[in-house]
């Protein structure tokens, strides 16, 4: 576990500086330091927060921003499914914790290592996961104690922050030349829906729905066009 | 704290948690299933781009401008502090130096 909660130091330095920002901006959106904190603690989810957040400053609709939240978490299933086999002589209890402190980066940290050498599982992770949700936590309550005494940010373009680590989490999301087409029709079909009026956060369910369809649509046509 | 910011957090926690343990119970079975993988794969990075979208939907030039210079500051770092530190730095000059569009 040792071994763990060191390893991934230099990795939560990176976190450290998002959550920082993160906290900024999330109290000039109201929260209070202590209400980062406690958000970052029982969530541990940083992407999630930032664009949870975001909504609920712009259209104040707590459902909205949530579920926009928790569906960009979706990835976890995956993560958490993907480390059934690490978990699988963990007692029940030290499961449950796991899986809340599991963060992309230890995840991924912890994949890399057990793929070289068996014996670092659990433990690593458990270890490398009580480091990750601590800086993490800590970050952003610091970045929101510094937010709350600074002027109201807003009037000087604040809000372009959100869209700037929008822009950046996009492309740290970019898995190639396949992504291209989707992007585009859920960029433009996006757009179109708010020309045309519709709710921002109806907006991006649906443009998010069109481009997982054109997606779908371009696998499909590969996968046929495969067959002999 | 208002009543809403209390239950932000308590229903993305609720979700939050709720994915990993859906994620534990269901395990190799959600990884095999080809239709949720895809939407797996395919949703957070359409959901992302999607906010961009509405974010510079009504925008105004100037917006779209410093929209333009993050994505390049992403491309060439991609790094998220890096790409909201000099996005914010280049709105806020353009703004500063009265470069109005």
């Amino acid at each position: 576990m040792k071994q763990g909660f060191y390893s991934i130091l230099p990795f939560a330095i990176g976190a450290a500086a998002y959550g920082f920002a993160f906290g900024i901006l999330a109290a000039q959106t109201g929260y209070p330091w202590w209400g980062v904190a406690l958000m970052s603690f029982s969530v541990h989810a940083g992407s999630s927060q930032i664009v949870a957040v975001e909504r609920f400053a712009v259209d104040g609709l707590v459902v909205g921003a949530a579920l926009a939240g928790v569906a960009l978490n979706l990835r976890y299933l995956g993560i958490i499914a993907s480390l059934s086999a690490i978990l699988k002589e963990t007692p029940l209890w030290q499961k449950l914790i796991a899986i809340h402190i599991t963060g992309d980066e230890n995840w991924a940290l912890t994949m890399a290592r057990h793929a070289k050498d068996p014996k670092i599982g659990a433990a690593f992770l458990i270890g490398s996961g009580i480091t990750m949700i601590t800086v993490w936590t800590t970050s952003t309550a610091l970045g929101a104690l510094l937010g709350q005494q600074m002027p109201d940010l807003a009037s000087y373009g604040l809000g372009f922050a959100f869209t700037a680590a929008f822009i950046a989490m996009a492309r740290a999301m970019w898995r190639g030349p396949r992504n291209l087409m989707p992007w585009a029709a859920t960029f433009l079909f996006t757009i179109l829906l708010v020309k045309l009026g519709v709710e921002s956060a109806y907006a991006i369910l649906l443009g998010s729905l069109a481009g997982v369809a054109v997606a779908a649509l371009l696998r499909r046509q590969e996968n046929t066009g495969e067959l002999p | 704290m208002t009543l809403d910011h209390w239950l932000l957090i308590a229903l993305l926690a609720v979700g939050a948690y709720g994915l990993r343990l859906a994620g534990l119970i269901g395990g190799q079975a959600i990884l095999q299933n080809a239709k949720l993988k895809t939407l797996l794969d395919d949703l957070p990075g359409c959901l992302i781009v999607a906010l961009v979208a509405t974010s510079l939907a009504d925008a105004s030039p100037l917006t779209w401008i410093a929209a333009a210079f993050a994505l390049l500051v992403a491309i060439l770092t991609n790094n998220v502090v890096i790409t909201m530190a000099l996005g914010f730095a280049a709105i806020f000059g353009m703004q500063y130096f009265g470069v109005g569009i």
